[in-house]
């Protein structure tokens, strides 16, 4: 498989995925620093004692002072699936649409390249930037262990595994989006408008009734909606999460054969 | 000639706004082809059609035998193509572009390349935000040609250089087609046209009005003459003779386009005694103007060139 396109993608794209990476890096270490100073602080779950409603729009439910409590109330359940977000919709956006508004696709479309395979390397940009992020990310929690936060490395794999996925599907809306209307705008204001209400479904879930069937129809509760932090990622979720991505990447590559190109 | 280009009734709409209409066209193998007309009149719409950028909503065009749009990689491997406002990567210098390029059509061999660098003083090594719009340009002649495709599809290719590059970039067109490739070239700069066309097609709202020889549209377009006379002479003398239009006069000065044979209007002269007398044929911009024009064409142009 050719890789000129993805590398040249990964690129011009290095400085914001260093710099995202790094900054979240950087969050999460501080994170784990700070546990220490809070894990015997009881108060903070009075937060969460009652199902509060508040809590859940932030993502947390459970203890916040047991290590995946804090974890997921500062980390996983909220502000990395952001994060991730704003790097795979970001690139799912503009690495189609977005590039042929700016006119520099034309240099990749008008090489005897296969559109299908242009999809490929652009998805394969896209995967590496979640699975770095993810890891990276997970890479800082596990030094978490020499600070009382001492969660089983296969359930932070999975959750990071399942985040990675969700950015990856939340990206691949992104693009599918992006070829059926070549907007860069319409791309990026559906898809997050669909991970919002995601979101939401998904946080609400536990503390909504009505909300609660919903849930299955939301991508963050296949990755960390569903106690993946303690019980760790099942393979019905991945499968889910994963068969998502495989029909997103199927309606991006009849989209984009159809898109104009400029 | 084997049809390295063909078309039938090409047809592009933007929902209700036409791209181009009905186009048929031909361009053999080992010519050069120009492609005339003024912005937006629909010839950047056919390039993208013929690169199967773009898809036709009704007709089909054929490169080298086949649907762009089916067999695009085939094709595209066998073209070499500069866009008419080629964007690059601001942050990737021009090595960093052509490396790029190189790379993705597997060339091993940098001779082609290394030469066109050298030939049109390419700048390599600055990022592309930082260079001039000819500079840009440069960039985009050598991703065009430095595999030697069959095909040239190109798009205003002077635009932004220099006199000197455009002799340049004209003698590279010269070589190419004397190597049996192809040109397509698209532009609104008539210079381009006259020194390197053998064939031309004019296209005007998205529809083709002519397709012909440069020679064969030079003959075919009026020839102005003017005289100049002692005294006042009646412009109704010249304007009676079938094919000529009185240009303008002041009595003395009179100057006429001529549709046509010579002669009657020399006959018509020679009885009022001229004191000079200038003739010329008409310069390609007058053919082009005259085409674009929106009643005059129709008036003035014959027939046997008109398409439509």
């Amino acid at each position: 498989m050719n890789t000129d396109i993805s590398l040249l993608d990964l690129r011009l794209r290095r400085r914001l995925l260093i710099g995202y990476t790094l900054g979240m890096a950087l969050y999460t270490l501080v994170i784990v620093f700070l546990y220490p100073e809070f894990k015997n602080t009881t108060s903070l779950n009075q937060l969460t004692k009652h199902g509060s409603t508040a809590a859940a729009l932030f993502g947390i439910a459970g203890s916040l002072t047991s290590p995946s409590g804090w974890l997921g109330a500062n980390l996983y359940d909220n502000f990395l699936p952001l994060v991730m977000l704003l790097i795979t919709v970001g690139y799912g956006a503009s690495c189609l649409a977005g590039q042929d508004e700016d006119g520099t696709l034309c240099i990749v479309a008008t090489l005897p390249i296969a559109r299908r395979g242009i999809l490929f390397e652009k998805v394969a940009t896209l995967t590496v930037q979640a699975v770095v992020l993810a890891f990276v990310i997970m890479a800082c929690t596990i030094v978490g262990r020499g600070f009382d936060l001492a969660l089983p490395i296969s359930h932070l794999a999975g959750i990071s595994l399942g985040i990675a996925l969700l950015g990856i599907d939340f990206g691949l809306l992104a693009i599918l989006v992006g070829s059926r209307t070549g907007s860069r705008g319409v791309a990026l204001g559906v898809t997050s408008a669909i991970a919002a209400a995601s979101y939401l479904f998904s946080s609400l879930a536990p503390v909504v009734a009505w909300i609660r069937p919903a849930r299955y129809a939301s991508l963050f509760y296949w990755s960390v909606g569903n106690s993946q932090l303690t019980a760790g990622l099942t393979l019905g979720s991945a499968g889910v999460l994963a068969l998502v991505g495989t029909a997103l990447i199927g309606a991006s590559i009849w989209a984009f054969n159809r898109l104009d190109l400029h | 000639m084997s049809a390295v280009i063909s078309t039938e009734c090409l047809t592009k709409y933007f929902g209700a706004h036409r791209g181009v209409d009905g186009l048929d066209f031909e361009v053999t193998r080992g010519e050069t082809f120009g492609f005339l007309g003024p912005n937006g009149s629909g010839k950047s719409t056919t390039i993208r059609l013929l690169l199967g950028l773009y898809h036709p909503t009704a007709g089909h065009a054929k490169v080298f035998g086949q649907d762009p749009n089916r067999h695009a990689v085939a094709i595209l491997g066998k073209i070499g193509y500069l866009p008419g406002e080629l964007v690059l990567y601001p942050r990737l210098t021009g090595r960093e572009h052509i490396d790029f390029v190189a790379h993705s059509r597997g060339m091993s061999d940098r001779t082609e390349r290394d030469q066109l660098v050298e030939r049109f003083g390419v700048i390599v090594d600055r990022p592309a935000h930082t260079l001039s719009k000819g500079n840009r340009q440069k960039i985009g002649i050598v991703l065009a040609f430095m595999h030697r495709p069959e095909l040239l599809i190109l798009d205003e290719p002077t635009s932004g250089l220099d006199p000197l590059m455009k002799d340049e970039f004209h003698r590279l067109v010269r070589e190419t087609v004397s190597e049996g490739r192809t040109v397509f070239l698209s532009s609104h700069e008539l210079d381009d046209v006259q020194r390197v066309v053998d064939r031309v097609a004019i296209i005007k709202e998205g529809e083709l009005i002519v397709t012909g020889t440069v020679d064969d549209l030079r003959k075919a377009a009026p020839r102005t003459i003017e005289f100049r006379f002692p005294v006042n002479v009646d412009p109704e003398v010249f304007a009676a003779i079938e094919g000529v239009r009185v240009l303008d006069t002041d009595g003395r000065h009179i100057r006429l386009s001529l549709q046509g044979p010579v002669a009657s209007v020399l006959q018509a002269a020679s009885e009022l005694d001229p004191i000079d007398v200038v003739a010329r044929p008409a310069d390609l911009d007058e053919v082009f103007l005259a085409y674009y024009r929106d009643t005059s064409a129709d008036e003035s142009l014959p027939e046997k060139t008109r398409e439509h």
